[in-house]
């Protein structure tokens, strides 16, 4: 199995630099916890800029089950949650999880399995999210019920459905007012477990350097609109680290700048990442963490994505900085609208105070089919996460409207053991055929 | 309507053909037709506006293949059998359709559904997942908006008195099928579990104020039986949704007893009365959001979660816990190991089935049945 499992190879320097900013901030982060400070094990949909006023200490499980599953340790934890009872059809990132608490609890010591030294730390608080899933509220109740008896706070933004007008003021105020009071109830429980008083101003600074960054971010992934694309996945799925967890760092801030610059450059330069860009595709759904390298062989191939839907930012941030609490506010509400408007009817679940991105918008697809001179699209349908591969059926059909070919291929995101190597490859050298006929009839036309 | 059968026969005669009551009452009244799927969006709202309430169900084990084309194979098997039905023309006689937000799969059955094939009236009922002072708010107002949207379907502005009575109709056969529960308290459980099944499934596709007759006759037919051989094992049964008594009745061939419940068309929603309170809404909020126990609501960790399983055990007195759960059902696998581990310390053993809405192998399934009603015996 491992042999099939093909690192990433990515094509940026800036990105490739990540190997020594990530371990420096994350260690920075670790070592903190000998100081005996709060820890909070989040999960992606807290707002990282709240989480840094508090000056809090915190890690994502969810993040952790992507670097377990990049180092194929993943199948022994979700082995052991397999065995306490928790589905296989149950998220691997939820099972990676129990699979290390149950080990860390039955073993009176952090697993030695773990590809983090030390592991993940003993937390003091959990603070979840509903957003996205199910999966995701319901993992933390039951940590905190199994493994540590320790206070949680989940959030619970809800979207509007898509035949629901978010600009009727009434509707807008229905969302807005439980978007503000889930807001300040997460602030009143870090206030309450933390000891400490949320600084506003740090916040609105934190917010500010976050946005600073994104909007490079955001500003880099519309250059890939060039062609040949002068960024690959294996570029994108790095880099979407900071956009997660590390908003309101400087650090961010200077990682995306290089980052657009170097890939600025590259358009300029007419650099793109494989020597003959014959075919550019649209990625939907997670990726296989555990084999980043099946992106470098697609563009062995000659295929690129130029675009990811998942994590991606998006294209919204203006948001008035004076009232930061309400800024965190608006720029979920915005976000939420602005994805409304391209069509939220296969994916309703995109109102997320932090951010996390995603799309499978009807509308929104005509204009990156345009915009990103797309021939295709491939689709990963995770078993184990519904949530986001969820739609991808509905996707492909509006793709096929439109006379694009797609391929919907079966894995998971965490668990290599649902990988099946030479079928998908198999599957993704037909598919790639089919595009070519689909581009010559295209061009026809 | 064959209008010979009476009493649980006749439950039994509507649980098997669901559609055939409502199709005759749009003909005789000329009312809309609303279908909805899980209570969040309450039927005594739909009924108070002037349409027809009837709960959408699945055909357990039909093909399914139709819906290929638009959900993935990944997806809940009850929601793709949902859709299956409509897709089959089925459910042709529904005038709209009210999808609550349930849990995530249902939520987005709703976007999928209504963007291929639009219902004159359709309506995403949105349910939070905390029970926050914010998230109970967030509930009423939907109450009001999804009261207030029916107008556009049946003429009908929205009526407090008109809600107060369908509430009061409703009740009146919580009271009835209270009547029932307490029956099987005692050994022998004068009612099996699969005829309450069929009872509880008649009333979720008949208007309330015929499931009252109905009720009525077969509590006295009930009353009227003969004592049974005590049971053994009683049994309690909790899962996602159950709506058909096929698995009970396997339990049943396997020698065991249903005697109480914890699933969606069960006890959830007829154990008490839903309150009267001034504001209607209010009284619909507790009754099918804040006390309306489906894993999918967050209800704070810690085991305490699954106090009142164990209490209506103790209750009934049942000597083991069947559990079934569809598969994908995310909110009830997720539930399973800190429930069997609670019930584990409280020395009530419990078996899970996970099925795909289908109960097969259907001889897979009654093996572990036998085996685990054997070892209660």
């Amino acid at each position: 199995m491992s042999s099939e499992m093909q690192r990433a190879k990515r094509h940026l320097e800036t990105t490739r630099k990540m190997k020594e900013m990530l371990p420096r901030f994350f260690m920075r982060m670790m070592e903190r916890r000998f100081s005996n400070e709060p820890l909070a094990w989040c999960m992606v949909g807290v707002p990282p800029e709240l989480l840094k006023a508090f000056d809090l200490l915190w890690e994502w499980p969810e993040n952790f089950g992507t670097i377990c599953a990049s180092r194929l340790v993943a199948p022994k934890f979700i082995e052991v949650a397999e065995g306490d009872g928790y589905s296989p059809e149950l998220c691997s990132y939820v099972t990676n999880t129990m699979g290390y608490c149950k080990l860390w609890k039955d073993r009176g010591e952090f697993p030695e399995e773990s590809p983090l030294p030390g592991g993940m730390g003993n937390p003091s608080m959990l603070l979840g999210s509903g957003f996205i899933c199910e999966p995701r509220w319901k993992w933390f109740q039951s940590i905190a019920t199994r493994f540590v008896d320790v206070p949680v706070y989940s959030s619970d933004p809800l979207a509007p459905p898509y035949d629901v007008d978010p600009k009727d003021p009434r509707i807008a105020e229905h969302y807005l007012d439980l978007l503000r009071r889930d807001l300040q109830g997460q602030i009143d429980f870090l206030e309450k477990h933390t000891g400490k008083k949320l600084d506003l101003d740090r916040l609105r600074e934190y917010i500010r350097l976050s946005h600073e960054a994104l909007t490079y971010w955001r500003d880099t992934l519309y250059l890939r609109k060039a062609i040949p694309c002068p960024m690959g996945s294996t570029d994108y799925f790095s880099a979407i680290i900071p956009q997660m967890y590390m908003v309101g760092e400087e650090e961010a801030v200077d990682f995306y700048r290089e980052m657009y610059h170097e890939v600025k450059a590259r358009v300029e330069n007419g650099i793109g990442i494989v020597e003959e860009e014959k075919y550019r595709l649209v990625w939907f759904g997670l990726p296989p963490w555990f084999n980043l390298g099946f992106f470098n062989y697609l563009e062995s191939l000659g295929a690129v994505f130029a675009l990811e839907s998942t994590y991606n930012v998006g294209d919204y941030f203006e948001v008035d900085l004076s009232d930061p609490l309400e800024a965190l506010v608006q720029r979920t509400w915005q976000r939420a609208v602005r994805m409304h408007q391209y069509g939220t009817e296969a994916m309703p679940e995109l109102c997320n105070p932090a951010v996390f991105g995603g799309f499978v918008g009807s509308r929104l697809l005509e204009e990156v089919v345009r915009d990103y001179s797309l021939d295709g699209a491939v689709m990963h349908l995770t078993r184990s996460c519904r949530a986001v591969s969820f739609g991808e059926v509905h996707t492909k059909n509006r793709l096929a409207e439109m006379g694009l070919p797609s391929l919907i291929f079966e894995s998971d995101m965490t668990d290599p053991r649902l990988w099946s190597d030479a079928q998908i490859k198999t599957r993704v050298q037909a598919f790639l055929e089919t595009v070519d006929k689909s581009k010559a009839e295209r061009q026809k036309n | 309507m064959n209008k010979s059968l009476t009493g649980l026969a006749r439950a039994k005669y509507i649980a098997e053909h669901r559609d055939e009551r409502v199709r005759e009452l749009k003909k005789e009244s000329g009312r809309p037709v609303v279908g909805y799927l899980c209570c969040f969006a309450p039927p005594e709202i739909i009924s108070a506006s002037g349409a027809i309430p009837y709960r959408l169900t699945g055909r357990p084990n039909d093909t399914v293949s139709e819906v290929d084309a638009y959900l993935e194979p990944y997806g809940c098997s009850y929601v793709r059998n949902i859709m299956a039905q409509g897709l089959k023309g089925r459910l042709d006689f529904l005038d709209g359709l009210v999808i609550s937000h349930s849990c995530d799969m249902i939520q987005r059955l709703y976007g999928i559904w209504t963007y291929y094939f639009p219902f004159s009236y359709s309506r995403l009922f949105n349910v939070p997942h905390q029970l926050t002072p914010w998230a109970q708010d967030f509930f009423l107002r939907e109450l009001n908006f999804f009261y207030e949207s029916l107008e556009q379907l049946t003429g009908n502005a929205p009526d407090r008195d008109a809600l107060k009575k369908e509430i009061e109709a409703s009740n009146a056969n919580r009271a009835l099928i209270r009547e029932f529960y307490r029956l099987r308290l005692e050994n022998p459980p004068l009612i099996k579990g699969s005829e309450m099944m069929d009872l509880l499934l008649a009333g979720s596709v008949i208007p309330a104020e015929e499931f009252t007759p109905l009720l009525r006759e077969a509590l006295e037919e009930v009353k009227n039986r003969d004592p049974w051989k005590p049971a053994n094992p009683r049994l309690l049964v909790w899962g996602s949704i159950l709506d058909d008594s096929t698995f009970y009745r396997m339990i049943e061939e396997a020698g065991g007893k249903v005697v109480a419940d914890d699933t969606c068309i069960g006890f959830r929603v007829w154990e008490k009365d839903i309150p009267l309170t001034d504001d209607p809404y209010q009284g619909l909020k507790e009754h099918y959001f804040v006390n309306f126990q489906c894993p999918r609501t967050d209800r704070g960790p810690g085991i305490q979660r699954f106090q009142y399983i164990l209490d209506r055990a103790r209750e009934y007195n049942v000597d083991g816990v069947i559990g079934y759960i569809i598969s994908f059902c995310d909110p009830h696998k997720l539930d399973y190991p800190d429930l069997r581990d609670y019930l584990k310390e409280a020395d009530l053993p419990m078996l899970l089935i996970d099925d795909n809405y289908s109960f097969t192998p259907g001889e897979g399934i009654k093996t572990r049945l036998q085996a685990f009603i054997e070892m209660l015996k």
